[in-house]
């Protein structure tokens, strides 16, 4: 009696924290949002009227959101693709035997611990027009001082070596922890056929690890299409820019709820960028399982 | 046998560490100058020695005994229970079969999507409604378990649980929460830890949702008081650094006590060659 | 409500958090929480309310400018979160004066009366409803001076004693022109700050800018002090004459503190930033004389009891007192707050107030005498949705990526989306 109780409830137990916080913090929040999307909402003084559609009819002729959206997959492709390669490689090399191995891991875990407003100082620094440490070292080639955030493609370059620096290590123990669960003995025995070093890690390594990496692609697509704090910290305002070169789309959501005070609006982006997330994330996700095979 | 990496690897893995290292290390230099140093045309490269100094000006300034305790209590409670609800739920979502786990999986990926900022207002109206406002429990609550958290739970308990242990361990008449806590965890061990030092570190340096819900000077947490200490019109960076190292030591300092673990914990039970 | 079988660090937060409406602490005290953000100078003042009156505890709250009024607006959003006392920089006033039932009426605790107190235009934008709801009491102004280095028009071969430089631009197209004297004599270092500085400052001295004072109709497009702030500005920006870098950022800090450029058009808050970024490396070498185009407001604020506050009645009280002329007195001496009451700026105190590190300019006399010749600038209600879209336009005039006509078309083409 108590085991078929067991096995018939205790599982829907052990998923009921999950599914009962997400409910709360994640799926009234989101309701919430889809209703005040189909309003003239006022962030003060609330709802002003319904507007059925009308939020969205705007929104997808508004040359300003397919600015932010331009500039977000731009920094996106400019920051996951070598942020995610290089996550693996340092993931390979820390996956071999090497002397002081927890230095190694904590050293490449530390852009992460740095606070965020330590990280806006020195990025600011390192990108200055007029001392900046990147300037200062180009002019020894003869280069003028360049303003990093007047142009939008040094802009980009400029927050996806912000969001490189911050988050690939992250990765790369992700990575590392998926690698260490693959058996050694694959390994082995690839090596004892007389593969080579990058043989092995392709048809070894890498299936090993397919679900990690499915996983992290996909969660860097969400989290590249919900690129905020390292855009808004490379300039002044989230704005992104004089010209908006490097507005992301949850700047341009900032702008409209929270200084503009048009959360109808707002909440209109949000759900827009929900359905984005989704359909980059299920793109992605078929990409990586068409690329890493089942080995 | 494997090979130790040769001398171009290690150099890489070295320029990649120099890398990681700089912004902290500038940040130190910064917070070991006073701020006319740092309005220099050439900016210091080398530590000064104003960092006693500087130190003493962010505790005169901001509560960062409070801070630091309010951050250690909100990282504490978000990562143990993240890793304990997040192995029990990726344990059931890998080896339980129940109606409906197809289903609640593909939620639990999905919830993956909902952007983090498209709630604030809702989420605020919620926790302030709950009496939440200002208080840490706004912070803690809706961190407890992360589908991020899950999703790899299921995926690590996939790979490092056999089935066969699970049912073995069922005939033997083990019930489900004895089967979790004695033979899922332990094998979940090395996964969990670093799905524990993640979530710390995330939790450790949110600010965004702490910034709408607490309180910079009555309930601070360290990045609450790192912003506090940016607030004038005019920042005293060497100040503001002095801060943001101070806050990063004690949890790298916590990292370098946990390390061997940690490591023993990512290299799991293999064998060492 | 007090649960001592928490542990200690809850009960500490339940006892801290207790005054975010309002409350009383653990002894029977009143709390009052004053939120600000930059730098009010008020901490010595509420020590000598606390004395005043037993009974009261009053906590400060400061937060930067963005992080403070973005938290005033969510907790107006929702209801919750506010202090008791909240300031609102004037740029704010406008949008909150539309949604009047976030504040308490202060008119229902007699504030009305105090209305002579103050310059009447610095009343008429803390009130709504043609001056019968009362929902902020002012605080601060930022009557306008130029500050400028003497070292640096040395240089240049200009005068340096200040009555002789207010002399040399009694309109911003002569200050135009000492701009570009200065450039070919002094090269190394540029002559402003920003475009964004001047285009604030000329434009705040006009009396309607982007949209009418009757109707609040929208009127960047075709008034023309816009597009004379607008060309002066720009012209200044095209032709290099500024620094390109923005008030209050490190660039900015850095120029100051090296001499990057030599005027900087200075609300009467801005010669703190300057001492604070400048050093004590660099006392003596500014000074403060008269801005071009007579006077003009840049900045202030209004001390504010938003209505989900718990004791509304002793925030008011409690506002008043901050406000009052003896307190405005106090700040101005102290720390270099320009009060916005005539009879306080008039004072003799006030007037006869130098400061040693802008070479003994007479700050006070020079301040009044900017307050007194103000015409008051009207603020739309969606002002805050266009100002930022003309600033960016003339950041792009700075970088050299656009013509001034180029940005102007660009920028009234986004205000008027701005405010469909």
């Amino acid at each position: 009696m108590f085991a078929r109780l067991d096995r018939k409830v205790t599982p829907y137990l052990f998923v009921a924290p999950f599914f009962v916080l997400f409910a709360t913090f994640g799926v009234y929040p989101l309701a919430r949002t889809a209703w005040m999307s189909l309003h003239r909402w006022d962030l003060l003084t609330g709802p002003v009227r319904f507007s059925g559609l009308a939020n969205y009819a705007h929104l997808f002729t508004d040359p300003l959101f397919y600015n932010a959206l331009a500039n977000t997959a731009s920094i996106f492709v400019v920051s996951t693709v070598p942020q995610l390669a290089a996550a693996l490689g340092i993931a390979a090399l820390l996956d071999r035997p090497l002397r002081g191995r927890t230095a190694w891991h904590g050293a490449v875990l530390l852009p992460n611990l740095v606070p965020v407003v330590a990280v806006a100082l020195v990025f600011t620094q390192l990108f200055g027009r007029d001392q900046g440490f990147v300037t200062w070292v180009l002019t020894w080639f003869g280069a003028d001082p360049f303003d990093w955030q007047a142009h939008a493609w040094s802009a980009h370059l400029g927050v996806a070596v912000m969001v490189i620096w911050r988050w690939t290590g992250y990765n790369a123990l992700l990575y590392l922890a998926a690698m260490q669960a693959v058996p050694r003995e694959l390994h082995e025995a690839a090596a004892l056929d007389g593969a080579s070093r990058a043989r092995v890690f392709r048809s070894v390594t890498l299936p090993g690890i397919r679900p990690t990496l499915l996983f992290t692609v996909v969660v860097s697509a969400i989290g590249g299409l919900q690129l905020f704090t390292e855009p808004r910290l490379f300039g002044v305002g989230s704005s992104g820019g004089n010209d908006r070169q490097f507005q992301t789309l949850v700047m341009y959501l900032y702008e409209n709820g929270f200084e503009r005070f048009d959360a109808g609006y707002a909440a209109a982006i949000s759900w827009v960028l929900f359905a984005l997330c989704a359909v980059l994330a299920s793109v992605n996700a078929v990409l990586v399982r068409r690329l890493v095979g089942r080995g | 046998m494997r090979r130790a990496p040769g001398v171009l690897a290690r150099a890489a893995l070295l320029l990649v560490v120099v890398g990681s290292l700089f912004p902290l290390y500038w940040s130190i230099v910064v917070a070991s100058h006073d701020n006319a140093a740092m309005s220099a045309r050439v900016p210091p490269l080398l530590p000064g020695g104003e960092l006693g100094h500087n130190a003493h000006a962010v505790f005169e300034a901001v509560d960062f005994q409070a801070a630091m305790a309010n951050s250690a209590i909100v990282a504490g409670t978000v990562t143990v229970s993240n890793v304990l609800l997040s192995t029990l739920a990726g344990f059931a979502f890998a080896h339980l079969v129940f109606r409906g786990r197809r289903v609640l999986f593909g939620l639990v990926l999905g919830s993956v999507l909902v952007p983090a900022l498209l709630g604030v207002v809702p989420m605020f109206e919620l926790v302030s409604g709950l009496g939440w406002y200002g208080r840490l429990e706004a912070v803690i609550v809706p961190g407890l378990v992360s589908a991020f958290g899950v999703f790899w739970m299921r995926q690590a308990c996939r790979e490092a649980v056999p089935r066969e242990l699970v049912d073995a361990a069922r005939v033997d008449g083990c019930s489900l929460p004895r089967v979790y806590w004695h033979v899922v965890l332990p094998a979940l061990r090395p996964n969990a830890l670093v799905l524990a030092m993640l979530t710390f570190l995330t939790s450790w340096n949110d600010f965004f949702w702490p910034l709408v819900v607490l309180d910079p000077v009555e309930s601070p947490t360290v990045q609450l008081a790192l912003s506090h200490l940016a607030g004038g019109y005019y920042t005293d960076y060497p100040l503001v650094l002095t801060g943001a190292v101070l806050g990063t030591l004690p949890v790298v300092v916590l990292f370098a006590l946990l390390a061997r673990k940690l490591v023993t914990g990512l290299v799991g039970g293999r064998v060492n060659p | 409500m007090r649960r001592s079988y928490r542990p200690l660090w809850l009960v500490t937060a339940l006892v801290l958090v207790a005054g975010c409406g309002g409350g009383t602490s653990g002894d029977g005290r009143l709390r009052l929480t004053v939120a600000t953000f930059g730098e009010f100078g008020y901490e010595s003042l509420f020590e000598e309310y606390e004395r005043a009156h037993p009974g009261v505890d009053v906590v400060g709250r400061v937060a930067d400018f963005d992080a403070h009024h973005k938290g005033l607006i969510t907790a107006l959003a929702t209801g919750n979160g506010a202090a008791d006392v909240v300031a609102v920089e004037e740029q704010y006033m406008p949008r909150l004066r539309e949604s009047t039932a976030g504040f308490a009426d202060l008119a229902k605790f007699g504030a009305s009366g105090l209305r002579d107190r103050w310059a009447p235009w610095k009343w008429e934008q803390g009130v709504a409803d043609d001056g019968k709801v009362v929902l902020g009491l002012g605080t601060d102004m930022g009557g306008l001076a130029m500050c400028y280095r003497r070292d640096l028009f040395e240089r240049a071969g200009l005068p340096t004693d200040r009555d002789a430089v207010a002399a040399l631009w009694p309109t911003w197209e002569q200050y135009a022109e000492v701009a570009d004297r200065f450039a070919r004599d002094a090269p190394g270092a540029a002559f402003v700050d920003s475009v964004r500085s001047i285009y604030t400052a000329v434009l705040n001295q006009a009396g309607e800018s982007y949209f009418a004072r009757a109707g609040d109709s929208f009127i960047a497009d075709t008034n023309p002090n816009v597009k004379r702030a607008f060309d002066i500005a720009g012209a200044l920006g095209a032709s290099g004459r500024t620094a390109k870098v923005n008030t209050f950022t490190q660039p900015w800090n850095v120029a100051i503190n090296q001499g990057g450029f030599a005027t900087l058009t200075c609300p009467a808050w801005m010669l703190a930033q300057i001492k604070d970024a400048g050093g004590p490396a660099n006392s003596g070498k500014w000074d403060v004389t008269a801005i071009p185009g007579g006077g003009g407001n840049w900045g202030g604020s209004y001390l504010t009891v938003p209505a989900q506050g718990a004791h509304q009645r002793e925030a008011y009280q409690l506002a008043e007192w901050l406000t009052a002329p003896e307190q405005q007195r106090k700040l101005f001496v102290d720390d270099g707050i320009l009060p916005s009451q005539p009879e306080v700026y008039r004072d003799p105190v006030v007037l006869e107030h130098k400061d040693p590190y802008f070479s003994d300019a007479p700050v006070g006399r020079l301040f009044a005498a900017s307050s007194d010749t103000i015409r008051p600038n009207y603020r739309g209600v969606r002002d805050a949705d266009v100002r930022p879209v003309f600033g960016r336009a003339l950041g792009r005039v700075e970088e050299g990526s656009q013509s001034i006509d180029q940005a102007w078309e660009q920028a009234v083409r986004e205000a008027r989306d701005a405010v469909r």
